[in-house]
């Protein structure tokens, strides 16, 4: 309560100058990226007030509107508050102080009735009860007044369907530029692993052999020596490919689908790891090696990390919507912008539409929770 | 010794053909599926059959399916699996039967022919061959326990031993006397709190089984992990 009375009045005190400053620079305010910027300040500010999240960009016409309600709404309230917490400053401090100042300029009380303090009676009497009248109305009334005008600032910038549907094409456009360009990325660097690894070797072995066949007649020990030395590049090339296939498509997820995946990496962990997997139905493959690439990510960060003692892993389907979560014990300070493996794992995650949450206090625990589509 | 062996890729099947009549063996059978593989042991009564994992009709893992499925109706019949990859959890179900005669390689060692062949009769005779990247993922996993306190040296020699390789082969391989070997396995034996054990079949089913087990401590060790 106290917080809501003190976090109410500075709100309106600051509304009162932002609309001043409005109500000045309207001119500037016609064109539209200023307003867009001035409004969507405001509506964060109004989000924090309320405790709700602002959504949506406003539009350029929508934040002038903004603008006229902001000075219409904002100035008288604002001013509100000023008069209250000016009268109860007056009351508390000056109005004891009376016999200081000259006779003909008095401090007064009282605002519209001006009672002028000229006595210790008056100024004791009427300053308490100046003070505990307006102290009620800043205590009660003022945060009131202050929601309000968030309420309105928030009404009046909502954007309309029409704009949460441009903005959620936007969004789905720019995934979607996402997974082709990751996808083409991906691409790439599997022609460049095998070109420059798996095949590259390819062409030592048969140069390899081609020059064993032309010593075969007259040198034996240069034979034998190359036949070695292809015999291990081959080796050499067995063991890069298979590296290569893992990371297109881990070769136990097309084995044994997820459920299998995971319990076989949950096994190779070092860190014990608690397996909770409802029964998930048919998934896209798309979508079964992100979950699995997630897990494994993140399961490497716990064991790289964390320090933690226990991994607790969650995995279900709520109709649509694949949910993970990996938990650990650890230290937690996780943090999205440091290393890639994160990094990775939201990239991963937002090419299928989906969300991560990381939630990682410093001492722990840390959370990963991510949702996909999986229709 | 007679051999059936599981493969559906001609390539494969037809070069380890000829590899394995090079070396003495006699194949008797070489098959496409899991039916047919049951259907030509149930014929052939062979001494050790090859399968791979992936086999029609859906291309996954049957062929571990049916080497469980050929050794619980003829008897613990020896059986090599190869593959293109390996994992840890195929080897734990090809080993859940406790019974010896079991194999899991990679693909990749049918090149060293001998070593090859070398692990073909030792599962064949009832012994056990475990691929080393088998090995080396059980022993990487297991980040802070009693397997820290080995020397490099013993750990060398505890990783041959699960493959398993007898001391002469681990002496071999080390370049060491029969009796350093000895000590190195009595020294791991030790500090495992492993019961010491004759060697052979029971001896490598012991350390499988001691890898494969939980980490008995979860504490991470002191300087792990990233400081904060």
């Amino acid at each position: 309560m106290r917080d809501r009375a003190f976090s109410g009045s500075a709100y309106l005190l600051g509304t009162l100058a932002t609309a001043v400053v409005t109500a000045l620079a309207l001119p500037v305010l016609l064109a539209p990226p200023a307003a867009r910027g001035w409004a969507e300040w405001h509506r964060q500010r109004a989000g924090r007030l309320l405790g709700v999240p602002a959504d949506g960009r406003p539009g350029g016409r929508r934040a002038l509107a903004w603008a006229l309600a902001h000075v219409a709404v904002g100035f008288p309230l604002g001013l509100a508050a000023l008069i209250c917490l000016g009268n109860i400053l007056v009351a508390a401090v000056a109005a004891p102080l009376w016999w200081a100042f000259p006779a003909d300029a008095r401090p007064t009380l009282f605002s519209f009735f001006d009672v002028p303090v000229g006595d210790w009676k008056t100024a004791l009497v009427g300053g308490s009860v100046q003070i505990v009248v307006l102290g009620a109305a800043a205590w009660w009334v003022l945060p009131m007044m202050a929601r309000l005008h968030a309420r309105v600032c928030l009404a009046v910038l909502a954007p309309s369907a029409r704009e949460r549907l441009t903005e959620r094409v936007d969004v789905l456009t720019r995934s979607r530029v996402g997974v082709v360009d990751a996808h083409g990325a991906e691409l790439q660097r599997i022609e460049r692993d095998l070109h420059d690894g798996t095949q590259a070797r390819l062409v030592t072995i048969a140069m390899q052999l081609g020059m064993a066949r032309e010593s075969l007649a007259d040198d034996p020990d240069t034979v034998a020596t190359l036949l070695a030395q292809a015999h291990e590049t081959a080796e050499e090339a067995m063991v890069e490919l298979r590296a290569v296939l893992q990371t297109i498509y881990p070769p136990i997820l097309a084995d044994r689908g997820l459920d299998g995946a995971l319990t076989a990496l949950a096994a190779r962990s070092s860190v014990p790891v608690h397996i909770e997997l409802a029964d998930l139905g048919a998934l896209p493959a798309t979508v079964e090696a992100v979950a699995y690439y997630v897990i494994a990510e993140a399961l490497t960060n716990v064991t790289k990390h964390a320090a933690a003692t226990r991994v607790a892993l969650r995995i279900e389907r709520a109709d649509d919507v694949l949910s993970i979560e990996v938990t650990d014990d650890g230290r937690g300070g996780a943090d999205e912008a440091r290393g890639t493996g994160i990094a990775g794992i939201c990239r991963r995650v937002a090419a299928l539409d989906g969300a991560v949450r990381l939630d990682s206090p410093p001492g722990g625990p840390t959370a990963l929770a991510v949702q996909m589509p999986c229709a | 010794m007679r051999v059936v062996i599981v493969e559906d890729n001609v390539l494969l099947s037809s070069g380890l053909e000829l590899l394995l009549a090079a070396k003495g063996c006699e194949v008797v059978a070489v098959v496409g599926d899991g039916e047919a593989f049951l259907d030509a042991v149930a014929e052939h009564r062979p001494d050790i059959a090859i399968v791979d994992v992936r086999l029609p009709p859906s291309f996954r893992d049957e062929g571990i399916h049916a080497a469980l499925r050929a050794r619980r109706e003829h008897g613990a019949l020896p059986i090599l699996v190869l593959s293109q990859y390996v994992e840890r959890e195929y080897a734990g179900e090809l080993l859940s039967d406790g019974r010896g005669g079991i194999g899991y390689l990679l693909k990749d060692r049918i090149g060293r022919v001998a070593e090859f062949v070398d692990a073909l009769r030792r599962v064949a005779a009832g012994g056990t061959a475990m691929d080393p990247e088998v090995v080396a993922q059980l022993l990487a996993r297991r980040a802070d326990d009693p397997l820290d306190t080995l020397t490099s040296r013993e750990r060398e020699s505890l990783a041959l031993m699960a493959q398993g390789h007898d001391n002469a082969t681990i002496a071999e391989r080390m370049r060491i006397s029969d009796n350093a070997v000895h000590k190195h396995i009595g020294n791991i034996f030790a500090k495992l709190g492993l019961a010491p054990d004759d060697s052979g079949h029971r001896r490598v089913r012991a350390v499988l089984t001691y890898l494969d087990g939980t980490p008995r401590s979860a504490e991470p060790a002191p300087g792990r992990g990233n400081p904060p």
